[in-house]
């Protein structure tokens, strides 16, 4: 079974800073790291590999940095890394960056058949959850979003059972192989890595492809010439207002009820009149508590 | 697992001390696999902030080709006595320091340790990260022969292992070659801060003239409320390392929180200058073992040498610790080259490398240096006492009151035995000589 996953190198934003004049990102300092979503997607594929043989191979489009992250993938289990990397690729949206993954997975598919792509859900840094839904329309595979669990894959069959997360539950989907998954972190707990992969990825020099060699990329659309999003204006939004505290220390109990009942008619959050013409409990148990 | 993880040399720890062991076995020949349990080589090492070429030469002797992560040459230097309103300064700045390289260079670790692994690499050292040594695998007769870790299938075996993994030095305990946990009373507990500068500011508050001088200056008194300890500013390229330093006992005893001291010395009247507008970009802490001489752990037993931190390498007085600890990695793994020639990794072969410990300048300034914890902290007033009446007594020095000279100096003396009886003071002179001297 080969398995090909994209993942993205981010920064690690539970310690970004926003530069409140120009509204981008403080990338300075900030430590690199795997997209979340993509660690546990690579982690599932290590663990189907595991279980029916074969390989997982992981590309990313991104700085020469990047190559941290594929050697990441490498100590989780990955075998072959391929690091998508000119200055011609830089500023690319999830249009240009979706054309270009999918033109690397095709080059792929041209060395032998791909049973299934991985994507994580999203990027940290973006939030767009594009790229992934991107890829798949361009391979012209199935896709499927949020997928939380597999219940069954057949690489023979080339059929898969898959548990998608959506606001209202779980759907239980079936679909045929190759396809698309953008995954949830609950896809595949990430789990410690052997010494042995350790060393490996100590030695492990990541394939390097440019935008013309192996791949002739279509040089318009790729980086910023391929991608038509603008950044209208970045801003942090204003802190909330503290909200108002009446103490019942203070006021006593009525006078703090009268008034937080005040409050919440004044905001017109709530139609007070209508709760109070409902029926009141009778079950015995809705009396007063102290 | 098929097949074992075999090398002839572990090193464990990414620091100075390991660093320096790996590359020597390296260059010898011997496969090497250093692990490290931080991130990267460095991610947990924090110092405050000179590094001693000479131990550069002695391990990486090609190291000024290989573009080091260095700060700036350190071409001034020396002590400032600090008293509340006043400082009084013991300084050397010296056209001779200013040869290239340097005796010396401020250094960051985050940046100088990655580097240095990274040419332990380029030697063909195998260094894994993110990996913790757990304990040791033994033969029949209980030597050891090989380390586990907190990975699965994490065995990994050698005929040697160099243990330098730093101050909290708990293989070196299991081992039984360090008795227990380090004594408060003999570990410095230092916190610093790297602020931010631009490189001009920097010369100019400092005087320097360019990129190739810097400052390195150690500061007594009132850097550290008077109590035994150390405060300390380096220059940087681009910023300045302020920090300082107390026996953890001391701190305990005075219920004194690090980050708060360091906090009064930062606003200093006479420091506060120096850092006007600089920007705090990083700042942390780590324990120094002040052990000395006479507390060290065994350094060897049959197939384990250890060096650096977890040995106790360090000369407080002279702030020196990296190039002990480098010298000390080199001699391990120079020895280990010698047992594989042998084959031999006894203890008492591995004996070798105290016995050339101690002809090298390592056990020699640890040696003379033994009493200086004890001195510390058997005069607790000293820092207080006589960096406070040097203040005083200049202060009336190079001042003119309209007083007759003889009364000044009279003046002076009784400043000195305001503060401690004559016997007093002789008893002081006589550790502190002591403390020197060995």
């Amino acid at each position: 079974m080969h398995t090909v996953v994209a993942i993205k190198q981010v920064p690690d934003t539970t310690n970004v800073r926003i530069n409140p004049e120009t509204g981008t990102l403080i990338r300075e300092g900030v430590p690199a790291i795997i997209n979340p979503y993509d660690l546990h997607a690579v982690e599932l594929a290590v663990r189907l590999k595991e279980r029916f043989g074969g390989k997982v191979t992981v590309i990313t489009m991104g700085p020469p940095k990047a190559a941290e992250a594929l050697i990441e993938c490498v100590e989780q289990g990955a075998d072959r890394c391929i690091l998508i990397t000119d200055r011609k690729f830089a500023a690319a949206d999830t249009l240009a960056t979706s054309y270009v993954l999918a033109r690397a997975i095709e080059a792929l598919q041209e060395e032998g058949p791909i049973d299934l792509y991985l994507f994580g859900l999203q990027a940290i840094d973006g939030d767009t959850a594009q790229v992934g839904p991107g890829v798949a329309t361009r391979l012209n595979v199935p896709l499927i979003t949020y997928a939380l669990h597999i219940e069954s894959i057949d690489p023979e069959a080339r059929v898969a059972v898959v548990h998608r997360k959506t606001e209202r539950g779980i759907e239980v989907l079936r679909t045929r192989l190759p396809a698309l998954l953008t995954v949830l972190k609950e896809i595949a707990p990430v789990q410690r890595a052997p010494l042995a992969n350790m060393i490996r990825a100590a030695r492990y020099k990541p394939e390097v492809w440019s935008s013309t060699d192996p791949v002739a990329f279509d040089q318009a659309q790729i980086g910023i010439r391929g991608s038509p999003t603008v950044v209208g204006r970045a801003y942090t939004p204003a802190p909330r207002q503290a909200g108002d505290v009446i103490r019942v220390s203070e006021l006593g109990l009525q006078e703090c009820v009268r008034r937080a009942l005040q409050n919440i008619q004044a905001s017109g959050a709530i139609d007070l009149a209508s709760i109070a013409s409902a029926k009141r409990p009778t079950d015995g148990n809705g009396g007063e508590h102290s | 697992m098929a097949n074992k993880l075999t090398f002839d040399a572990i090193v464990v720890g990414g620091g100075p001390a390991g660093t320096s062991a790996a590359i020597t076995m390296a260059r010898a020949g011997l496969q090497t696999i250093l692990i490290e349990r931080g991130r990267f080589a460095g991610a947990k090492n924090f110092f405050g902030g000179v590094l001693y070429t000479h131990a550069l030469d002695a391990v990486l002797p090609d190291w000024q080709s290989r573009g080091p992560a260095l700060e700036r040459p350190v071409t001034d230097t020396g002590y400032w006595l600090l008293s509340p309103d006043s400082v009084l300064r013991f300084t050397q700045k010296s056209e001779r320091f200013k040869k290239v390289p340097a005796e010396s260079y401020t250094a960051l670790r985050a940046n100088f340790d990655p580097w240095f692994a990274q040419q332990a690499v380029d030697l063909g050292v195998l260094v894994i990260t993110k990996t913790t040594v757990t304990g040791f695998l033994r033969d029949e007769k209980g030597r050891v022969i090989g380390v586990t870790t907190d990975r699965p299938d994490g065995d990994v075996y050698a005929p040697v292992v160099i243990i330098a993994e730093g101050v909290n030095n708990l293989l070196t305990q299991q081992l039984g070659l360090a008795k227990s946990d380090l004594p408060p009373r003999f570990v410095a507990l230092s916190v610093k801060e790297y602020l931010g500068l631009p490189e001009k500011e920097v010369e100019a508050r400092f005087g320097l003239s360019g990129p190739d001088e810097g400052v390195a200056i150690d500061v007594f008194g009132d850097a550290t409320l008077g109590l035994p300890g150390t405060g300390f500013i380096y220059t940087d390229r681009a910023g300045i390392s302020i920090g300082c330093g107390l026996l953890l006992e001391q701190l305990v005893i005075n219920n004194l929180k690090p980050y708060e001291i360091l906090a009064r010395f930062k606003n200093h009247p006479i420091i506060k200058p120096y850092l006007e507008g600089a920007e705090r970009l990083e700042y942390g802490a780590h324990l120094i073992p002040e052990t000395g001489y006479d507390r060290m752990p065994t350094l060897y037993t049959d197939g384990v040498m250890v060096a650096g931190d977890a040995a106790g390498m360090v000369d407080a007085l002279h702030r020196e610790g990296t190039n002990l600890a480098m010298i000390a990695g080199k001699i391990a793994g120079e020895t280990a080259v010698e047992a594989h020639k042998q084959r031999n990794f006894s203890a008492e072969f591995l004996k070798e490398y105290r016995r050339r410990l101690q002809d090298s300048f390592v056990l020699k300034d640890l040696k003379q240096y033994r009493r200086m914890t004890d001195f510390l902290d058997s005069t607790p007033h000293f820092m207080e006492t006589y960096v406070n009446f040097a203040n005083e007594a200049a202060y009336r020095y190079f001042t003119a009151h309209g007083m007759a000279k003889r009364d000044m100096e009279k003046e002076i003396i009784r400043l000195l035995t305001r503060r401690r009886s004559f016997l007093g003071v002789a008893v002081d002179m006589i550790k502190l000589l002591r403390g020197m001297r060995g």
